[in-house]
């Protein structure tokens, strides 16, 4: 049928044009937060750039992942949702490696312990989104994840407890020893 | 009534360094300055009566556990030592001292591993074909209580005594209790497992103090 693809090659011309060389992707645009704003008679609604905060500097700015420039290697586990989550999407799944900067140790590290924490149940809010007209089981059940050792025989060092703060906003080197060694 | 209340009347110690008259003075009691241990316990249960001393000994405790996001086996094992009465120096198998335990929450137990899907309760009516075998999650979905119920009896020691300990077991499905087992309760068990917490149990100043391990670039887009 030669009119249905002389057609198809006029449209996709036309989009080439619009978009510059090959099939580039939209610009993306920053984060924004709707305002609005009634004052008297008038009615705005802008939308306002979330800029993020800035992070304290890493304890070891020379590492080449980001848990090799917070010292947190070997010193994470599943319970340490507040790490994780910001590996995660919304949905629960994975961010890609080369958004992140993680080495490829810690990125299935840190998969695994994301899989653990869906298993545990400690992310109950990133779960993928559902189709329509689902209807969720009643039961829920609960499971647990076994300690890998006794806890008599480790000391565990969590980081969602109060070493965290001792470990990443005291940078007296006198203090952060006594912490470590508190936590060994 | 203090005088009376104290430990057992001890004859008079000798003391050379003080005169013959404060040697004639009864020892025992409160008022007394010996620097022994045993004059010092003595001392501690002169507060309580004989009698309540016994009852405090002898009577019958009721415990309470909360088994969410508890292992059964973990909760088991620390009902069992209380149904028993081990945790009590007076122990003897055939004292019958054990005391009561009320575990509530038994819907929100936690199995580790798939146990949920892999663990098999079997029973046998007795008739022939009567073999039935369901899983944990079948068995926990008909009725919460059985599968704490079945753990806690295989636990418990095989003998004669194992079913009197089952009536002092209460097992409720969730936090519900009447009032009456309500009044009677003394202490709570320590939970055996720490539950990690979830990220929304987190308060949000807590999740704002964590710092960003990385920083996404300017044009990424959060999903």
């Amino acid at each position: 049928m030669a009119a249905p693809s002389l057609l198809r090659g006029g449209l996709r011309r036309l989009f080439t044009g619009l978009f510059g060389t090959g099939w580039a992707s939209p610009p993306t645009r920053a984060l924004r937060e709707v305002m609005e704003v009634t004052e008297g008679n008038t009615t705005t609604i802008e939308g306002r750039i979330i800029e993020d905060a800035q992070a304290p500097a890493p304890p070891n700015p020379s590492g080449q992942c980001p848990i090799c420039r917070w010292n947190l290697k070997h010193k994470y586990d599943y319970v340490d949702v507040l790490l994780l989550s910001q590996f995660i999407r919304s949905d629960g799944g994975m961010l890609p490696r080369r958004i992140t900067g993680l080495c490829l140790e810690e990125h299935k590290k840190i998969a695994v312990c994301v899989q653990m924490a869906h298993r545990a149940g400690l992310l109950p809010n990133h779960r993928p989104p559902l189709p329509e007209g689902h209807i969720p089981k009643k039961h829920k059940l609960n499971r647990e994840i076994p300690p890998r050792f006794p806890s008599c025989f480790i000391q565990t060092t969590h980081l969602c407890s109060w070493s965290l703060g001792i470990l990443f906003f005291v940078q007296d080197p006198a203090i952060l020893k006594g912490a470590s060694r508190a936590l060994r | 009534m203090a005088a009376a209340a104290n430990g057992p009347r001890r004859p008079p110690l000798h003391r050379p360094s003080q005169g013959s008259a404060s040697a004639s003075r009864r020892c025992g009691g409160p008022g007394a300055a010996l620097p022994l241990p045993s004059a010092a316990a003595g001392a501690a249960m002169a507060s309580y009566t004989k009698a309540a001393q016994q009852w405090a000994t002898f009577a019958r405790a009721w415990y309470l556990l909360d088994a969410k996001m508890q292992p059964p086996g973990k909760i088991a094992a620390a009902t069992v030592m209380r149904l028993e009465g081990r945790h009590k120096p007076i122990y003897h198998a055939l004292s019958d001292c054990g005391d009561h335990v009320v575990i509530i929450n038994t819907r929100h137990i936690a199995f580790s591993g798939n146990k949920w899907e892999q663990k098999v309760y079997s029973s046998h009516t007795g008739y022939p074909g009567g073999f039935k075998q369901v899983t944990a999650t079948q068995l926990h979905l008909k009725d919460p209580t059985a599968i704490v119920k079945l753990t806690v009896y295989r636990m418990l020691p095989k003998n004669l005594q194992r079913r009197t300990m089952m009536q002092r077991l209460h097992l409720f499905p969730d936090d519900v209790i009447p009032e009456d087992i309500q009044n009677n309760l003394l202490q709570e068990i320590p939970q055996p497992r720490v539950v990690p917490r979830r990220l929304d149990e987190y308060t949000p100043e807590e999740i704002a103090a964590f710092p960003k391990v990385w920083i996404p670039p300017k044009d990424f887009r959060r999903r």
